[in-house]
């Protein structure tokens, strides 16, 4: 049986229809989107456009049917009573005088009138209460709370069994939720729903080869001897330790060198020094990886190190630099080394300017900072989202969370707390429709057309 | 006779030489392999010049290329122009299509519809702040929620949810931390500091839909019409809002104020009061339970502990589908597997 409606054109531009997902397409149908001015045909067709444009945002993927079964004519409200107010008045002096309460002179100070504050001024819009039943479903809360991209893909968690109702699996997506109900999404599908999609750019150029006993094996012979007395006289806890600050000290003198030439770099030389931070990064992540080789780290010092040196030289004396290498090591040795094809340069010793540097507290701070939050975001290529995560495009203009829900984002769950409400001057039905287009909505799924 | 290829200017031989040439798909190469696409690169000295010279690509299709329509047009515009901002969230709060359409408000997420804002959640540092308000210094919900102007089932929930993060951090469990700091950064959050408007209405009062009517009720002038009159006229099963009120010892409180017991004193009594109906409200709940527990006989073996409880066969209801019936039974049919039929379940426990 089919649950599903079909999807036909579903960011289509020409029609502009506004959708539950976090799409560009979306957000420009969202923009352009205006308000019809008057009245445009006979009130039939007000209504059946009023209809299908907002069940076109509403639960566009719930049948009709479905959705005309779950529609209810009650539309729920609530208002604030003020404690003070209820404590000094009993509700009689709004029927005092003639039945509405007494005047307020004027110019008599308004300090004596009962009043009950706490709600915002203007009308309860009901109207747009249209569709609150469909904020119940499982599907449309976890889209809700910001766990999926849309509404679609929150209904796919759902029957792909992602989503816990008060701890049990609950592969309905149209279960209506009850006050109190629990439901907790699994992190990594909700990181991949809202992260950034993995270019294949991205991630491949920057693969890290992971390191082969044969290959870890070949460097030992090779590398420099310092490396192998320090580790003889201090703990590998304390090797891995001194490679890190080693890096990082690196990771600063890259930062540095951008901050200081930003308008006076080539595209070419940017492109490189971005390239050498994020392999700065992809080191201190491989130096951090509990059984690591120092050996191995430390030859990534030694690399980038090499790398950062030639990059503070113009293009000329870089030519001339690479010219110098190539005469000292013969091409033909390159395809010899296999453990390190990334970096053509890797042999040669450089001038090595990171002890030397001097960095100071702000940098330090900013460098402390760096490492937090590459510790809890880290560069992870077998993610299936780009990492390290970051949110996806055009995210932040659909990231809203209605009142009814409260949601912890870390762990992600959420708690539906209650029904929602209309209050005065404001609803909790995130609808993009204004109030007549919704009144006229409701006047379709009233029956009386 | 060999096959003649038409319109060829060169011989077959030179053809086979062009295609042994010729760069390989970079699929077939090997990764690594900076002599081969170095060799590849060049020019090779035998290929002719009048082929690298020859016209570019036939072009089989004689129709003009597809003209973007408006819409893409605009929507390429747009992309370029007024939502270039949106594109990566930048700065620490919300960012809104109200803040490009000169709205006035920043907090309206569909710019048609003003009446729906988006308005702040609990911060991290609020959520933590409740969490020991509750936990460790073991306030009664009513009071903390009085407190902090948070509604009480909020409260609640928000306990509940730290107990659930806290205990999954001590397994270290995964967790969705940069989501959670990005999420944070992208709405508007009350940190509960107190010096900002109220987080939220905490004794809200549900609009009966019987109140909703307009009624006309004829009383005496003399008469004191207060709200438990207008809540009989409405319906006899309507209560007045002073029974509805979320927190009443609030109220309470008030009253004690205006009757001149000093604020200080007023608020410890709240306080007790409080921590009073909440200890009445969980020995009532342990009543409940004992006594469901009381139906019940237990026998208890080595490996199971069985629940007895007696219940009655015979009510099944008129149609012997009474939903509280027990069992299966004969005669009637088990129409789960029917149509039509809903099947979702409505609660779980």
């Amino acid at each position: 049986m089919r649950c599903e409606r079909r999807i036909l054109r579903y960011h289509s531009l020409k029609r502009g229809r506004v959708r539950q997902t976090w799409n560009k397409y979306n957000l420009f149908n969202l923009f352009r989107m205006r308000d019809r001015k008057g009245n445009f045909g006979t009130f039939f067709q007000q209504k059946w456009h009023a209809k299908a444009a907002t069940r076109a945002y509403h639960g566009e993927h719930i049948k009709e049917k479905q959705w005309e079964r779950m529609f209810s004519r009650r539309l729920l409200s609530a208002v604030n009573m003020d404690p003070a107010y209820m404590a000094k008045y009993d509700g009689s002096e709004q029927a005092a005088g003639r039945g509405s309460g007494r005047d307020v002179k004027p110019g008599r100070s308004e300090k004596n009138v009962a009043r009950n504050t706490g709600n915002a001024e203007g009308m309860t819009p009901y109207m747009q209460m249209t569709f609150a039943p469909q904020e119940r479903r499982l599907d449309i809360s976890v889209f809700r709370a910001l766990f999926a991209s849309s509404a679609r893909q929150a209904r796919q968690f759902v029957i792909h069994g992602a989503v816990k109702v008060n701890g049990k699996k609950m592969q309905h997506p149209g279960y209506l939720l009850n006050p109190g109900d629990l439901f907790q999404v699994d992190p990594e599908k909700v990181m991949i729903a809202t992260g950034r999609k993995k270019t294949s750019k991205s991630e491949s150029s920057s693969t890290p080869k992971t390191p082969t006993p044969e290959e870890d094996a070949e460097p030992a012979e090779e590398t420099a001897e310092a490396a192998e007395q320090s580790a003889e006289e201090l703990s590998p806890e304390q090797l891995k330790a001194q490679h890190l600050d080693g890096l990082k000290q690196l990771h600063q003198h890259a930062r540095k060198i951008i901050e200081e030439n930003k308008d006076k770099l080539s595209g070419g030389h940017k492109k490189e020094i971005r390239e050498l931070s994020k392999k700065i990064k992809e080191a201190m992540n491989r130096a951090r990886k509990v059984g690591t080789d120092v050996q191995e780290t430390g030859d990534d010092m030694e690399n980038l190190a090499s790398l950062m040196s030639e990059l503070e030289l113009t293009p000329a004396e870089r030519a001339e630099l690479r010219q110098q290498q190539q005469a000292e090591a013969p091409a033909a040795e390159a395809p010899t080394n296999p453990s390190t094809p990334d970096y053509p340069q890797l042999r040669t010793r450089t001038p090595v300017p990171t002890a030397q540097t001097k960095f100071d507290m702000v940098e330090s701070q900013i460098l402390k900072r760096l490492l937090e939050e590459e510790k809890i975001n880290p560069w992870d290529p077998s993610k299936p989202y780009a990492t390290p995560w970051r949110p996806r495009p055009y995210m932040s203009a659909f990231a809203f969370i209605p009142r009814y829900l409260e949601v912890n984002p870390k762990i992600c769950a959420a708690v539906y707390l209650r029904h929602p409400v209309a209050r005065p001057g404001k609803t909790e039905i995130p609808t993009p429709f204004n109030m007549h287009t919704s009144q006229l909505a409701f006047n379709w799924y009233l029956r009386r057309r | 006779m060999p096959p003649r290829i038409r319109n060829s200017n060169c011989p077959p031989q030179q053809l086979l030489l062009n295609y042994l040439d010729a760069p390989l798909p970079s699929s077939l190469l090997p990764v690594h392999r900076p002599a081969a696409v170095a060799s590849s690169s060049t020019p090779s000295p035998c290929r002719p010049q009048q082929q690298s010279a020859a016209a570019p690509q036939r072009c089989f299709s004689t129709s003009q290329p597809r003209e973007m329509t408006k819409p893409q047009r605009e929507f390429r515009q747009f992309l370029k122009h007024a939502g270039k901002q949106f594109e990566k969230h930048v700065g620490n709060g919300p960012m809104y299509l109200s803040s490009v359409k000169s709205m006035g408000a920043d907090d309206v997420p569909f710019p048609s519809n003003k009446m729906f804002r988006s308005e702040p959640v609990l911060s991290s540092r609020a959520r933590q702040i409740i969490w020991e308000a509750v936990m460790l210094k073991g306030m009664p919900l009513k009071a903390v929620s009085a407190q902090y102007q948070v509604d009480v089932r909020r409260v609640a929930a928000v306990v509940r949810l730290m107990e659930i993060e806290k205990r999954m951090e001590k397994e270290n469990a995964p967790m969705a931390i940069p989501y959670a700091l990005a999420v944070e950064k992208m709405l508007p959050r009350s940190n509960l500091t107190g010096d900002e408007q109220p987080f939220e209405p905490i004794n809200d009062v549900h609009v009966h839909s019987f109140t909703m009517q307009q009624l006309f009720v004829p009383v005496s002038e003399s008469r004191e019409f207060t709200r438990k009159d207008a809540a009989k006229a409405f319906g006899d099963h309507i209560l007045p809002p002073d029974h509805k009120m979320r927190i009443p010892e609030l109220v309470k409180m008030e009253r004690d104020i205006l009757n001149d017991v000093p604020q200080a004193q007023a608020e410890k009594d709240f306080l007790a009061r409080t921590r009073q109906s909440e200890r009445e409200f969980a020995e009532k709940e342990k009543y409940v339970a004992d006594k469901r527990d009381a139906r019940k006989s237990k026998v208890d073996t080595e490996r199971f502990e069985f629940r007895i409880e007696k219940i009655n066969s015979e009510a099944v209801g008129k149609k012997g589908r009474a939903r509280g019936a027990v069992g299966w039974r004969y005669g009637v049919p088990f129409n789960d597997r029917q149509r039509g039929l809903y099947k979702i379940p409505t609660s779980v426990g």
